[in-house]
């Protein structure tokens, strides 16, 4: 692709909504779970707070750990950007899209896995080998549930292009694709549960090791690293929301600011719709969650066969 | 790339043999990865056998591991069956020398019998379907055989002939149970060559008779395609429950076979349905793939062998740390571990990324049984790439990372730069593939075009490398990001790092293993939520009370065709051949009775016939 | 091709079905299969575009009557005293049986690919629904212990059979249909009786019989 002025702005514009805008939905999760309580709860923008507060503060490291631990951090975060890039807003599209994007998103949160497993690994403490284990695990049910959407999405677009397949460039038609998008919807919300850690498959709220995945393996992790890691958390949230937003949106027109209204609503809504999920239930136990994600893939694998029937 | 002419073609007194050596797109992968790999453990192997100078006979082992060598490169360059064949059993036979070096271990010295008889029942397979081919073509030259059409059920049969005795040495599911004794039993730096090579040479010789057969009926491809697909979820599955490092590496060199194996079934499948596409990309990921696993699995047997030497140990359970004491070595292990994953900026990613696009242009455009079988190795690669990624978690941060288990012996020798250089050559290789795959991938796919037969030509392969570009791209912005974000986070934690102080451990600031998580404990998860399918068992007492005492357990996976199916089979035959000589037959007699059979069913058929 | 509304609830059926095999708590079983009965009644007034006639409002205020809330009525009164609201030790892992679930999905469908039955547009998708659940509630009856978990696979069975015969609903009379919805009745009905009064046998029994063991099987 030709690098121009506007390919280039384009980068830049991306990139700018999803450093600004992403930590802003883990303030409302935690805001809405916070209504449901009925308490005030944090401010929205606490997220922002945290993480300037955490550049301030020093950074510890454990005489166990090696080079590993001290480079995690940034290899996560630099996953996260990178794949900002690579995941349309909307009907904005994509900046880097080609044939076959799907699968490096899908093998660099893989990269970024490995080195936050590895760096919790380093600590030689259970804690984090207790959610190094856990989340190795999960990851290998969720990983067989998106990738059984990514099937029916692109069986039905015939694209592989996850800006395509998605219908950032052309509005994918409930009319025409009908129960089985409805199955990949509901599949690809688990999907985000488990990815993001949040109830019923993790529990971010709390700090023991029998509740937690993702918090307990960068439980060691101090200042500018932890920093990282929670903007990297907030921005993989933001991202899998973004992947949800164009398949539900009810409303395409051309209009700029209608289309921008409309994006951030069904991003806000998707968020709440997350807090209310959170509030109703509690965690499940670890070996109910492997059912819950197997449930997400059948429920992919039903809309892949229907999809398959409709065109037979 | 034109077909390039023969090399070597002499007349030979062997009946119906002839040294005949071809060069073509598909030996030419093949032998890139041949040389790479053994120049890489050739060097290796200097240094790692310095230790039992002067203690075992190393002459001995030298000429066997240049018969091995030789017999690799005649495997792959010949041109008729009967040198074939030749080439075929000198590689089983130095490859067996080559496992018993340890002869004074007893488990090496089953190890290569176990290979041993294995490796004989599929070249009597080989056998049988060389004499098959020749019977209908006439002679035992490649050529004049591909030139043939063979009927298609001779051709079906043909086939499944091929995958029994190529596929025994390849490791698919049924017949592997030999590749977990065999190949940690080796010398680490054979072990790299036959995890590396050798059980790639089946692979060769299954693409050589789709070749030679050039038209197959559909169901070859299905059946290929879901032996590629129990091949690689079994294998990785073993691997997790494993405790020892080159045993999980060996069950590994299993996994990644079935990740060929599925290459090479979609690009049959797409042969068959007329989809030259889909074919090529199958098949050039097989092909970039064979190349890939020799050189990443190389590096991590002579990575395991390093650290085998320096810590005198192969139980991950009793390891830990090593990055400290080994940190080179723990780098090289971290590229290799990386590869295997199919992480981008590392070599494995790119094969699984052409048969990933192969496999989705198959969702399009197949027929409704090809849509499935894409369906089900869609699935099957996925859930393989979780669960390696999984496993080399676990071995990376169980062996390199953490707390040692145990007290390291004290080093001998200073690491020799002799075993060092290959593994940097072999992950340097790694990473350049990684990010400047089109090198290689040119050569794949002309591979690949060959395979499938159609003509080559550069506008095939011009829309997968369009995408190239762009994932190369995507990497080069990773790297620009990452580093200003190492470089951002040195300047603000400049002046307030503190290091040196134990982990935090909840408040005990103790250095102790005893808080780590150990190997089983981290695998424990995935092998008991497959634990019907793992036979995954636990041996010992239960903890009970407040104060137990002192107690044991030990955990396991069962490999289920080994234990259940293969063993009771040579136990039986071991028996009846007992029985048979409790009979007090005397030798002469039960040979002559076995000629009088024979000799019946020879006036029988050619009476019938 | 246009989606109806007749396929979203075949589909949302099928999806119910699997959240019942899923499921470990009775009380959700019943009440899925209540939701599950509630949509299914609710199909033969979509089926014939227009406006529906007196006879697929008499089917389908009865299926939903009996369907959805008097057998899950005299379910939970026959569970009243039962303490023990979960599924324990099936016969296979939940785990195993949701995959079960998804393979007889797929072998439901492809079985009706090659079923020659004469094919109307908007019946598209009700055919290999209806025998998904019908296979999928014949999981459930074979696989589980409980008799009430084995009761309500027999039920989603026979919505499934339901779903099947709405293809013949002109042809029907409303007789057979009415006659059906009895017999599901009448057998949910014998049913609840037999667990009561074990129920209450077991209230009367000696303290050395083993209660909780016994009553695991009701």
């Amino acid at each position: 692709m030709a690098m121009d002025d506007r390919t280039i702005i384009a980068i830049l514009f991306h990139w700018a909504i999803a450093i600004l805008l992403a930590p802003l939905f883990v303030g409302i999760i935690s805001k809405t779970k916070a209504i449901l309580a009925a308490k005030v709860g944090p401010s929205l923008f606490q997220p922002y707070y945290d993480i300037v507060k955490l550049f301030q503060k020093g950074v510890v490291y454990s005489r166990t750990t090696t080079w590993i631990f001290r480079v995690a951090p940034v290899i996560v975060l630099a996953v996260m950007l990178v794949l900002a890039l690579m995941i349309p807003f909307g009907i904005v599209k994509a900046p880097i899209r080609f044939a076959g994007d799907i699968f490096l998103i899908a093998y660099l949160l893989g990269m970024a896995r490995f080195f936050i497993i590895a760096a919790a690994l380093d600590t030689g403490y259970s804690m984090e080998g207790m959610g190094a284990s856990r989340e190795a695990f999960f990851s290998c049910l969720a990983e067989l549930a998106l990738f059984m959407n990514f099937v029916t999405l692109a069986f039905k677009t015939k694209s592989l292009s996850l800006s395509s397949m998605i219908g950032a460039d052309a509005p994918v038609r409930w009319e025409v694709f009908g129960p089985s998008l409805f199955l990949v919807v509901i599949s690809l919300f688990i999907v985000i549960l488990a990815e993001n850690c949040r109830i019923p498959v993790d529990d971010p709220d709390t700090h023991l090791e029998l509740t937690m995945v993702h918090e307990v393996m960068i439980l060691d992790h101090s200042g500018p690293d932890l920093a990282y890691m929670l903007y990297a958390s907030a921005m993989k949230l933001f991202l899998f929301m973004n992947i949800l937003v164009p398949i539900i949106t009810p409303i395409y027109s051309h209009d700029a600011v209608v289309g921008v209204i409309v994006f951030l609503a069904m991003l806000v809504g998707i968020a709440v719709t997350i807090g209310i999920v959170e509030s109703s239930m509690a965690r499940l136990r670890l070996n109910r969650v492997g059912n819950l994600l197997l449930i997400a893939f059948v429920l992919a694998f039903f809309g892949f066969v229907v999809a398959l029937w409709k065109t037979i | 790339m034109e077909d390039m002419d023969s090399i070597l073609r002499f007349p030979w007194h062997v009946p119906f043999g002839e040294l005949f050596l071809k060069l073509d797109p598909l030996n030419a992968l093949f032998l890139a990865a041949v040389a790479v790999l053994v120049a890489c453990s050739s060097v290796y192997g200097i240094g790692y056998m310095r230790q039992y100078k002067g203690r075992k006979p190393l002459y001995v082992h030298v000429f066997f591991y240049v018969l091995l060598a030789a017999s690799f490169v005649t495997v792959l360059l010949a041109n008729n069956a009967i040198l074939f064949l030749c080439a075929w059993e000198t590689m089983s036979i130095s490859t067996y020398f080559l496992i018993v070096f340890n002869d004074e271990r007893s488990a090496a010295r089953k190890a290569g019998f176990l290979y041993f008889i294995v490796a004989h029942s599929g070249t009597f397979c080989l056998f049988l379907m060389f004499l098959l081919m020749a019977q209908v073509s006439g002679t035992m030259n490649f050529d004049v055989i591909s030139n043939t059409k063979f009927s298609s059920g001779l051709s079906g049969i043909i086939f499944i002939l091929a995958l029994m005795g190529f596929g025994v040495k390849a490791g698919f599911l049924p017949g592997h149970f030999w590749l977990p004794h065999a190949h940690p039993e080796a010398p680490s730096h054979v072990s790299a060559l036959l995890s590396g090579i050798a059980i790639k040479t089946g692979i060769y010789g299954i693409c050589r008779v789709l070749y030679i057969l050039g038209v197959l009926p559909v169901w070859c491809g299905y059946l290929v395609l879901f032996i590629g697909v129990i091949a690689g979820l079994m294998g990785v599955l073993y691997a997790l429950g494993q405790h020892e490092l080159k045993k999980l590496l060996a069950y590994h060199s299993i996994e990644n076979i079935g990740i060929i194996t599925i290459g090479l079934g979609l690009g049959l499948i797409g042969k068959s349905c007329n989809q030259p596409y889909v074919s090529v990309l199958g098949f050039s990921g097989a092909l970039f793939h064979v190349i890939n696993h020799a050189l990443f699995k190389g590096l991590l047997f002579l990575d395991a062998g390093a650290v085998i030497q320096r810590t005198k140990t192969g139980e991950i359970d009793r390891l830990g740390g090593v990055a400290k004491i080994m940190p080179l070595v723990s780098v090289l292990f971290l590229v290799g571990a990386l590869s295997i994953c199919g992480i981008p900026l590392f070599n494995g990613f790119m094969s699984e990324f052409l048969i990933y696009l192969g496999l989705f242009n198959g969702l399009f455009c197949l027929s409704l049984n090809g849509v499935v079988s894409c369906v089900i190795a869609i699935l099957a690669l996925a859930l393989m790439g979780a669960l390696a990624l999984a496993c080399f978690t676990k071995v990376y941060g169980s062996v390199f990372l953490g707390i040692p288990r145990e007290t390291f012996p004290p080093q001998e020798r200073p690491s020799s730069k002799l075993m060092l250089a290959p593994m940097m050559i072999l992950a340097g290789i790694c990473i350049w593939i990684g990010i400047a795959p089109w090198t290689v991938a040119h050569f794949t796919f002309c591979g690949g075009e060959y395979l499938s037969r159609i003509p080559s030509s550069t506008d095939h392969f011009s829309y997968v490398m369009g995408s190239l570009p762009a994932v190369i791209m995507v990497l080069i912005i990773f790297i620009a990001v990452a580093s200003f974000l190492a470089f951002m986070k040195y300047r603000v934690s400049r002046g307030t790092l503190v290091t040196g102080r134990a982990t935090w451990n909840c408040g005990y600031p103790v250095d102790s293993p005893k808080f780590q998580y150990t190997s089983s404990s981290f695998a424990s998860s995935i092998v008991e939520y497959f634990k019907s399918v793992l036979f995954f068992k636990r041996h010992g007492e239960r903890i009970d009370g407040y104060f137990p005492r002192h107690m044991t357990m030990h955990s396991g996976v069962k490999d289920f065709f080994e234990d259940s199916v293969f063993r009771p089979m040579f136990a039986k035959a071991v028996h009846l051949s007992r029985a048979v000589d409790k009979k007090n037959i005397l030798f002469t007699q039960m040979y002559l009775m076995y000629i009088f059979i024979f000799l019946i069913f020879l006036m029988l058929w050619k009476l019938r016939g | 091709m246009e989606i109806t509304w007749v396929d979203i609830i075949c589909v949302l059926a099928v999806f119910l079905s699997l959240a019942i095999i899923s499921t470990r708590r009775i009380v959700g079983m019943i009440q899925i299969f209540s939701l599950q009965s509630l949509l299914i009644g609710l199909l033969p007034l979509l089926i014939n575009s227009g406006m529906p006639s007196a006879r697929e409002i008499l089917v389908a205020a009865g299926t939903i009557l009996v369907k959805a809330a008097l057998v899950p009525a005299v379910l939970f009164w026959a569970i009243r005293h039962v303490s023990m609201r979960s599924e324990i030790k099936p016969l296979i892992g939940f785990g195993t049986s949701v995959i079960i679930g998804a393979i007889l999905i797929a072998g439901a469908f492809r079985m009706s690919l090659s079923l020659k039955i004469p094919w109307v547009a908007q019946y598209d998708l009700l055919v290999p629904c209806s025998l998904a659940t019908m296979i999928l509630g014949f999981m459930l009856l074979v696989t589980r212990t409980r008799a009430i978990t084995q009761v309500v696979g027999y039920l989603v069975m026979e919505n499934g059979i339901f779903l099947f015969a709405l293809l013949l609903f002109d042809v029907m009379p409303l007789l057979v249909e009415m006659g059906i919805l009895l017999d599901i009745f009448v057998a949910v009905f014998i049913m609840a009786i037999i667990v009561n009064h074990i129920n209450e046998e077991f209230e009367h029994a000696p303290a050395t019989f083993n209660r909780e063991k016994m009553g695991e099987s009701i």
